[in-house]
């Protein structure tokens, strides 16, 4: 097939023929068609079926509005399903195929929908599919979901890459239209930051479709002269295939750029980039969209929208029928006649609504052949213009809830409302529905946005067009309609239907939309919706104003998941933060696990060990006999200084603080406003005005923030300063009774004897030989332990060091799993037992909350609720029969009792296996369990089927009295 | 221990690439120490800060240059000095200098420095970069998000930037201003 409708003139460029595929048939068409352009050149009317009734549709529109021509785009994982084939630019090798239908395009088995619609009106699917009820999932369910939707997902992961991106101007022009033209030139001018934005891979919007003049010139030559000026100016970015998409708060715009969607191959860059959009004004100029009337059988291939036509024909250069009827309701449409005249195409008939002409019906069968008019008459024609006046694309005024008003002289809604902050409407989204008027009203706009915003340089004046003739009439449907007459052509809403669901009661525009799915799906209705409204509107015999209607959220055009996700996928979805030691550990058999967005090592496996469990319980072991290293750079550090930092701590923490000697370390618990826990951790006192603050892993942002705010917005008066060195200084856990043996070889000229350096000290000093550390005796184990922190670019050579000088010793490095078994086998609390639910008084820690002083949440931790003599106490677990595996989350409860809420006992929080006792043991919260140790309940878990009898025990299952960690 | 001594190692290894005519380099020869001003005490700091290099206390979001010694306002009362420095002493050095006059904290092992230039710098750090980049003038400053990952931007050329991100995910965030290159290149 050659090009058969391609007829003379138009923007396309004759001399780059590109060939395409459809439905794998190959044709040609030229650079600057779109798919849409290039099928109608090739004499290709029918491009896909409807959504319910399975009928043939042709193209319709010419725009992102398109609500038939839905194509599945390109082939194997890249297909992308429902693009519309009228904003698709053609390129070299591109291959579409129809879709929505069961065997070829032209013989739809589904097609037998059609001759089932009585039955298949609005909201059938409510009242059938009712009984059997076994039928609900196992038929109804896979045959609905069999016919909905229209393409079908590729099923493999999308192989294009997508982006995000930042931008900002003074003025977000949206829509490149003569009026969006007009305003960014002048705005442009008076030099604001301008960001121009169209849909369009060409600049001009309708000057392209249409034959105006502009300044003298045609209108497409003026918008390529606009375009090439904003071109080259330094403050003014035109971003063509651009689509604005939604209105967001403070002055933030989405738009979603289509990068390489016009290139054969990518080449690996992202196919769209998603940009958020900063600005100070918005002006929205986004123009309008022609819809149809109804009458019988007007979604036939070969009916379209008045305005398309033209833009085929002028734009594109290709004729969509060789005798061409023309139905309308304003003189816009009538132009339609004499551009098809201009260009030597056959005009059947000129319908003139207002003159009491319409169709009534079309007659053919996969594309119209002719049509009937109202007194009886037969036109021959292959191709049906229709205009039925035109909305104003008012979507985005809607964002922030603004609801649009009916405007009579437009016959269509316009602006309404409050409008999102910061954002002006211009031309035809404004209801401004002729050329001079639109280009002033731009240009009007942006000169009052830059005085606004103290621009000084001149704006220019704005060009000179003329304003034709719009005189439009309202006239939605033929009177005596006997044939289905379409609404909604993408949801198969007829007008039979919009009568149904008033006559079923669902009168309200917003119930009519849910109940015939009237303006859902990839077009949103743009071609449909006031129509529909319309004809509600007579139904219940009120105003279109007085029925009102709906309004629009983002997206404005259907926007891939892809482009919202980003580069965010795969193991690029966070982040990683890597501790000083991941390289050795990464060479030492590490096993990392994700905590927050750090990778840390829970186990490093040795040859020989089957599972986790052997290297675990090696790993802990080895700590409790000779030494363990374990990375603990994770920990949030905060650095605190001031002359009242001591001052600020005692307000922060709930135990006392301001007393903490010089060289020394305190465990400090910190409450929450409410008096519940939140973290804990330790605090060193390096000098008279600075600490050193250490965090769990997880909190260490929510410490730091409420640390900040308390500090600049409670207590300003305090002379205290917080910086964060978490990732500063790698800081290793060295445990186990060889620890100090171990460090004594590692650390210069300090005296680690029980004496010199007791538990809980801390010094500054130097490790081998000169380089800078901070040494803490602590211990999360139980052990005789200390922590030791390099400045973080010594992190991986003192890791080798240490396991170097640890040989001796048989030192091991022990990962987050080692950690917790040692610590639940000390009855250490971590995030398990802090949990945010949990109290001082539940955890065992209620003579730590000060009563001698004030701090964050001590005044609301003496709440009676939180006080109550038979509340939860933290206690320790173990199973009477030695060898059963206890479970976290189990419930404990009294032996006989139900296995209910009104018995619950507690619940067990912890549980590791303990190579130590040779058991299993568990940390949990036990009603009065610290008056009940010795008492053996249940620990009941109906999620692992597991009831095991355990006995209540202290929590400290190793080493109760404290004698290791302070020997 | 004496057989046993430690060695710094640059984040990423001393990274440096070169993109279509840009350049992503770490700078690991930078020091990195904060100052805190003490309450009360702003007359003093900016004494000592005059006559010890001579540098001028920035204003939020601007930094102050004396040499190779730059000094970038990060938060209120709060300030980074960024120096070329090797050892891991710069906290006393300058701390020496000052006299008491601020609270330092060393901060160079807690972040990156990736030293950014070429023409397509302003494309590429607009796909990560919330910050309105191109409005900064010479010595701008701000801090920020990229990529989830707390940053801090300083514009020492037209199109030259510092950027500054934790040390620990130092290997996620130049990933991110590479691919953001790549993107644009």
């Amino acid at each position: 097939m050659t090009q058969a409708m391609r007829i003379d003139g138009g923007m396309v460029d004759r001399s780059r023929t590109l060939s395409f595929s459809w439905n794998g048939r190959w044709m040609t068409g030229y650079h600057g068609d779109t798919l849409a352009s290039a099928l109608l050149a090739n004499g290709e009317r029918l491009v896909g079926r409807s959504f319910k009734y399975h009928r043939p549709r042709g193209i319709f529109a010419s725009g992102s509005e398109e609500p038939n021509a839905l194509v599945q785009l390109r082939e194997g994982a890249a297909q992308e399903p429902n693009t519309r084939a009228t904003t698709i630019e053609l390129f070299e090798g591109l291959n579409a195929a129809s879709q929505n239908h069961r065997g070829p395009l032209a013989f739809d088995l589904m097609a037998a929908n059609d001759l089932l619609s009585p039955f298949l009106s609005a909201g059938f699917y409510y009242k059938t599919f009712m009984w059997p009820k076994a039928f609900w999932e196992r038929l109804y369910e896979p045959l609905i979901r069999a016919s909905a939707g229209l393409g079908r997902l590729p099923m493999q992961p999308d192989p294009d890459v997508y982006d995000h991106g930042f931008l900002h101007c003074d003025l977000l022009v949206i829509g490149a239209g003569p009026t969006g033209l007009s305003a960014a030139l002048a705005a442009a001018r008076s030099g604001l930051r301008v960001i121009l934005a169209d849909e369009d891979f060409v600049p001009g919007g309708r000057l392209n479709a249409e034959t105006h003049e502009v300044d003298e010139q045609s209108g497409a030559d003026w918008a390529a002269a606009v375009t090439a000026e904003l071109a080259a100016s330094d403050n003014a970015r035109l971003m063509t295939r651009t689509t604005v998409y939604g209105a967001f708060d403070h002055g933030i715009y989405g738009a979603l750029e289509r990068r390489t969607d016009h290139l054969a191959d990518a080449g690996g860059k992202p196919r769209q980039v998603l940009w958020r959009i900063y600005t100070r004004r918005a002006l929205l100029s986004a123009g309008a969209t022609e819809r149809s009337m109804a009458f019988g059988n007007n979604d036939r291939p070969g009916v379209m929208l008045a305005g398309a036509v033209r833009t085929y024909v002028n734009r594109f250069g290709v004729a969509p029928g060789r005798k061409v009827a023309v139905f309308t309701n304003n003189d816009d449409g009538l132009r339609t006649a004499e551009d098809l005249g201009e260009k030597g195409i056959e005009v059947a008939a000129v319908i003139d609504a207002r003159k009491g002409d319409f169709v009534m019906d079309t007659i053919g069968r996969s594309g119209i052949r002719a049509v009937r008019l109202g007194d009886g008459r037969r036109v021959e024609a292959d191709c049906l213009a229709v205009s039925g006046g035109w909305s104003p694309n008012v979507h985005l005024t809607c964002h922030h809830r603004g609801r649009p008003v009916w405007d009579a002289d437009v016959v269509g809604f316009v602006p309404g409302g409050e409008l999102p902050s910061g954002m002006s409407v211009a031309g035809a989204a404004n209801g401004t529905m002729t050329l001079a008027a639109a280009i002033r009203e731009g240009h009007g706009a942006a000169v009052g946005i830059a005085g606004d915003l103290g621009a000084e340089r001149s704006p220019g004046t704005p060009a000179k067009a003329a304003d034709e003739s719009f005189a439009a009439a309202p006239f939605w449907q033929v009177a005596g309609l006997r044939k289905r007459a379409w609404v909604d052509l993408q949801n198969d809403v007829t007008t039979k239907d919009v009568r149904q669901s008033h006559q079923e009661g669902f009168r309200s525009v917003e119930h009519l939309k849910r109940y015939t799915t009237l303006g859902m799906a990839t077009d949103q209705g743009r071609t449909a919706n006031v129509l529909g409204l319309a004809l509600m509107a007579d139904a219940a015999g009120k105003s279109i104003e007085e029925t009102g209607t709906t309004i629009f959220r983002p997206p404005y055009t259907p926007v891939a998941i892809g482009a919202f996700a980003g580069r965010a996928r795969g193991k690029h979805f966070r982040p990683h933060r890597l501790t000083p030691s991941h390289k050795w550990a990464e060479e030492n058999g590490a096993d990392f696990v994700e905590a927050g967005m750090w990778l840390r090592a829970q186990w490093f496996k040795r040859p020989g060990e089957k599972g986790w469990r052997d290297s675990v319980d090696r790993e802990a072991s080895r700590v409790r006999k000779s030494v363990g290293i374990c990375d603990v750079t994770t920990l949030g550090k905060i650095d605190i200084q001031g002359r009242d930092a001591a001052e600020f701590l005692n307000r922060v923490y709930a135990n006392a603080f301001l007393k903490l000697p010089v060289g020394k370390v305190r465990y400090g618990l910190m409450l929450r406003e409410d008096g519940i826990c939140y973290d804990d951790g330790t605090t060193a006192r390096l000098s008279e005005s600075h600490f050193v603050m250490t965090t769990t892993t997880a909190n260490a942002v929510l410490v730091f923030r409420n640390l900040e705010f308390a500090r600049q917005c409670l207590w300003p008066d305090l002379d205290v300063h917080l910086i964060s060195t978490t990732d500063g200084w790698a800081q290793f856990a060295v445990a186990g009774p060889k620890s100090r043996a171990l460090l004594s070889k590692v650390v210069d000229d300090l005296d680690l004897s029980n004496d010199a350096f007791p538990f809980m000290a801390c010094a500054e000093c130097s490790v081998f030989g000169g380089t800078p550390a901070r040494l803490f005796r602590i211990s999360f184990s139980g052990e005789l332990a200390y922590e030791i922190a390099v400045p973080a670019r010594y992190g991986d050579s003192m890791m080798r060091a240490l396991m170097k000088a640890g040989e001796e010793f048989d030192a091991v490095p022990y990962g987050t799993e080692a950690l917790g078994v040692l610590r639940i086998e000390k009855g250490h609390v971590a995030g398990n037992e802090i949990t945010g639910q949990t109290t001082a008084r539940m955890l065992g820690l209620r003579g730590m909350v000060s009563r001698s002083k004030d701090a964050i949440g001590l005044k609301l931790s003496e709440r009676d609720a939180m006080n109550e003599d038979d509340g939860m106490r933290l206690a320790g677990f173990r199973p009477v029969d030695r060898s059963v595996i206890l479970t976290a989350g189990a419930h404990f409860l009294n032996p006989g009792d139900s296995a209910d809420m009104a018995h619950d006992q507690g619940w067990m929080t912890s549980v590791a296996y303990s190579p130590e006792l040779g058991m299993s043991v568990g940390l949990g919260f036990l009603k009065r369990g610290t008056d009940r140790i010795g008492e053996t309940i249940r620990a009941y878990s109906p999620v692992r089927d597991q009831d095991v009898i355990v006995e209540v025990c202290s929590p400290h299952h190793v080493d109760p009295d404290g004698v290791r960690q302070r020997g | 221990m004496d057989e046993i001594s430690l060695e710094a190692a640059p984040v990423l290894g001393g990274a440096s690439l070169e993109l279509s005519g840009n350049r992503i380099v770490e700078r690991d020869d930078l020091a990195i120490v904060s100052i805190a001003t003490p309450l009360g005490g702003e007359d003093a700091l900016t004494e000592a800060l005059r006559n010890e290099w001579p540098l001028d206390v920035p204003e939020p979001t601007r930094s102050s240059l004396s040499g190779e010694v730059r000094a970038v306002r990060t938060a209120p009362d709060q300030m980074m000095l960024i120096f070329p420095h090797a050892t891991p002493d710069a906290e006393a050095v300058v701390q020496e200098r000052l006299g008491g006059t601020g609270y330092t904290t060393d901060q160079t092992d807690g972040w990156i420095v990736l030293e950014v230039a070429g023409p397509d710098t302003l494309s590429a750090l607009e796909r990560i970069c919330p910050l309105d980049l191109p409005s900064f003038e010479i010595g701008g400053t701000g801090r920020t998000v990229m990529e989830h990952m707390g940053a801090m931007a300083v514009r020492t050329g037209e199109d030259a930037f510092l950027l500054l991100s934790a040390s620990s995910s130092a290997a996620s965030f130049l990933h991110a201003v590479e691919t953001s290159y790549r993107y644009v290149t």
